[in-house]
């Protein structure tokens, strides 16, 4: 494997979607090519900022109460 | 301590409303929040999305009875607001773009912060709103694969079926979009000050 595709698939190893073949490969290539690891690095940083920035938000309480009150007449 | 010749009586069995509604809390109502956050997403904005949340719902547990209890909630609700969403508000929200997805270049962000931010410090400085705000500005075949993927954490697979495509294009639509958006938001980051560079 070389650095090109290798960074092709460095979401599908991060998401956990990876054949056990495909990890494997990419293991291997990221022992061997420290700068590759580094982009690795920066990516799961990435992936992780993007998953802390955007599941805070939730349905307003009053969405809540409408829902109820449509579905069920409370 | 019951005696054997003592036994309680059987508690009434509940009427099969109360049990279609239980059921209902316990699997579908659960997924509120996931609808809302994805509705705002997709309609651009809070009002929209609370009544393309409502509409989901009443139709849901409309068809509650079709639904194979014990599966896969969350993704049968999701299916069920994303044609809501094509169907009715779509039309008159956003309007689909004529983009080309293909002619969308991403740029090469770890290329440009390797030497002086490597473990990517910039992004803690980069707020909620903005991230969002950046997430409404991408074309909508990337806006809704991401928030599937980043925002609520559903697999390749979950994400094919909702969105009824293939997993290949989960994936390449997911690498591509992650990329603009890490594009945008090195840019931002670069008119902030939060990082030296060049803006792409």
């Amino acid at each position: 494997m070389n650095c090109r595709e290798c960074v092709e698939h460095l979401y599908e190893f991060l998401d956990r979607e990876a054949t056990p073949e495909l990890e494997r490969d990419i293991r291997q290539h990221l022992e061997e090519c420290p700068p590759c690891g580094e982009q690795f690095d920066f990516e799961a940083v990435y992936l992780k900022f993007l998953r802390a920035r955007c599941r805070t938000q939730g349905a307003p309480e009053e969405l809540k109460r409408r829902v109820l009150r449509e579905l069920f007449g409370e | 301590m019951a005696t054997p010749n003592k036994t309680p009586p059987p508690p009434p069995s509940p009427a099969p409303v109360d049990e279609k509604r239980a059921g209902f809390e316990r699997e579908a109502l659960v997924h509120l929040d996931v609808l809302y956050r994805v509705a705002l997403r997709l309609t651009g904005n809070a009002a929209d999305a609370d009544d393309l949340v409502q509409e989901t719902m009443l139709k849901a547990y409309r068809a509650w009875d079709q639904y194979e209890k014990g599966t896969n909630a969350k993704g049968w609700l999701l299916t069920i607001l994303r044609h809501a969403f094509i169907n009715e508000y779509r039309r008159r929200t956003r309007h689909p773009e004529n983009v080309d997805l293909d002619t969308i270049e991403p740029f090469a962000v770890f290329g440009e912060v390797q030497d002086d931010d490597p473990q990517g410090a910039f992004f803690d400085k980069i707020v909620d709103d903005e991230v969002l705000r950046e997430i409404d500005k991408l074309p909508e075949a990337f806006r809704e694969t991401l928030v599937l993927s980043d925002v609520e954490g559903m697999s390749y697979q979950e994400i094919a079926k909702i969105l009824e495509i293939p997993v290949g294009t989960v994936k390449s639509r997911l690498f591509r979009a992650r990329k603009v958006l890490q594009g945008r938001l090195y840019d931002y980051a670069v008119s902030q000050g939060y990082i030296k560079g060049t803006p792409a």
